[in-house]
């Protein structure tokens, strides 16, 4: 990803931004889709490793987004993702806080 | 630099970010994103605590349908590239193949929230009503949420539409259709979430 940025020679004005990683962004959620629900119907997993294997596979698919998509790992984003971090970790907490009431 | 540009007609090479008012806007929004996170974080943790209450009801495992949630999730995802392919447009000021791919944005947006009607409907016959049981409360209220999203989002994008025909894309402009973007992407994202922990979760038990 770093590479990608220093790719560009500094001489030349801004470029104009191509669909290319935007292709890549929506075929990767398609396929992390296509495994989530593939894993579900066919597999004979584990229950809770099934659990855990699909909550990873949604929260790479929602970084995926947020970082393509929505630009956040183009420069001048830090509040963006504080702000954005920050409503995580209450979103976060207020979940695993439910969980731990009704579980534990 | 900006303003001789402005002077001359030209607009900016991303003119979402060319005034601080169009910047206070974006950043602004990212914090309402940040505060919509922890909304729906509330929502998600109370279908969590309630999602086995059942009372006797229709459980999820023999309720939901994954081949409509399925097309359901085939056609979010494909509106949030058509809301990105309208962003990649308007930073190559072709105002036309904005409001076109917005349009194809709201379309697909319309699509999605009939599935989700059909789908409530097909539930209510199966006795899964709002008031049946806790897991039928906070699921609807949860997938509800976010079907009023998308429709709030469906209702904006084509006002902005509208008013895109009106006065074209200019630097005031621009900040409105990239926020809508963003919108419309924070939507798909907290889908991810739903199909992943109320359907595919529900599935497994």
């Amino acid at each position: 990803m770093s590479s990608e940025h220093h790719a560009s020679s500094p001489g030349k004005p801004h470029r104009v931004e191509g669909p290319k990683n935007h292709y890549l962004a929506y075929v990767v959620s398609i396929l992390l889709t296509m495994l989530a629900f593939a894993a579900v119907i066919y597999g004979g997993l584990d229950k809770s490793f099934l659990i855990a294997f699909l909550v990873v596979l949604g929260i790479v698919q929602a970084v995926f987004q947020l970082a393509v998509w929505m630009h956040m790992k183009e420069r001048g984003h830090t509040f963006p993702i504080i702000g954005l971090a920050f409503g995580f970790v209450i979103a976060l907490t207020a979940v695993i806080a439910a969980l731990y009431w009704m579980w534990w | 630099m900006a303003n001789a540009h402005h002077a001359a007609g030209a607009l900016p090479a991303e003119p979402e970010k060319a005034t601080l008012e169009g910047k206070n806007k974006l950043l602004g929004f990212w914090l309402f994103l940040g505060g919509e996170m922890v909304l729906f974080g509330t929502l998600f943790a109370t279908y969590l605590t309630l999602r086995h209450g059942t009372a006797g009801g229709v459980s999820a495992e023999h309720l939901f349908k994954l081949e409509t949630v399925g097309w359901s999730t085939f056609i979010l995802l494909t509106s949030s590239l058509t809301s990105v392919f309208a962003m990649i447009a308007m930073h190559r000021h072709q105002l036309k193949a904005l409001l076109g791919w917005l349009a194809v944005t709201v379309l697909l947006g319309l699509s999605f929230l009939g599935l989700e009607i059909y789908e409530f409907v097909e539930y209510v016959h199966e006795g899964h009503t709002f008031s049946a049981n806790a897991f039928a409360t906070s699921f609807y209220t949860l997938v509800g949420f976010h079907g009023a999203h998308v429709a709030f989002g469906v209702l904006w994008i084509t006002l902005l539409i509208l008013q895109g025909l009106k006065k074209g894309l200019t630097v005031v402009t621009a900040p409105k259709f990239y926020v809508a973007s963003l919108y419309w992407h924070f939507i798909d994202v907290v889908w991810v979430f739903i199909f992943t922990v109320v359907y595919l979760m529900g599935k497994v038990g």
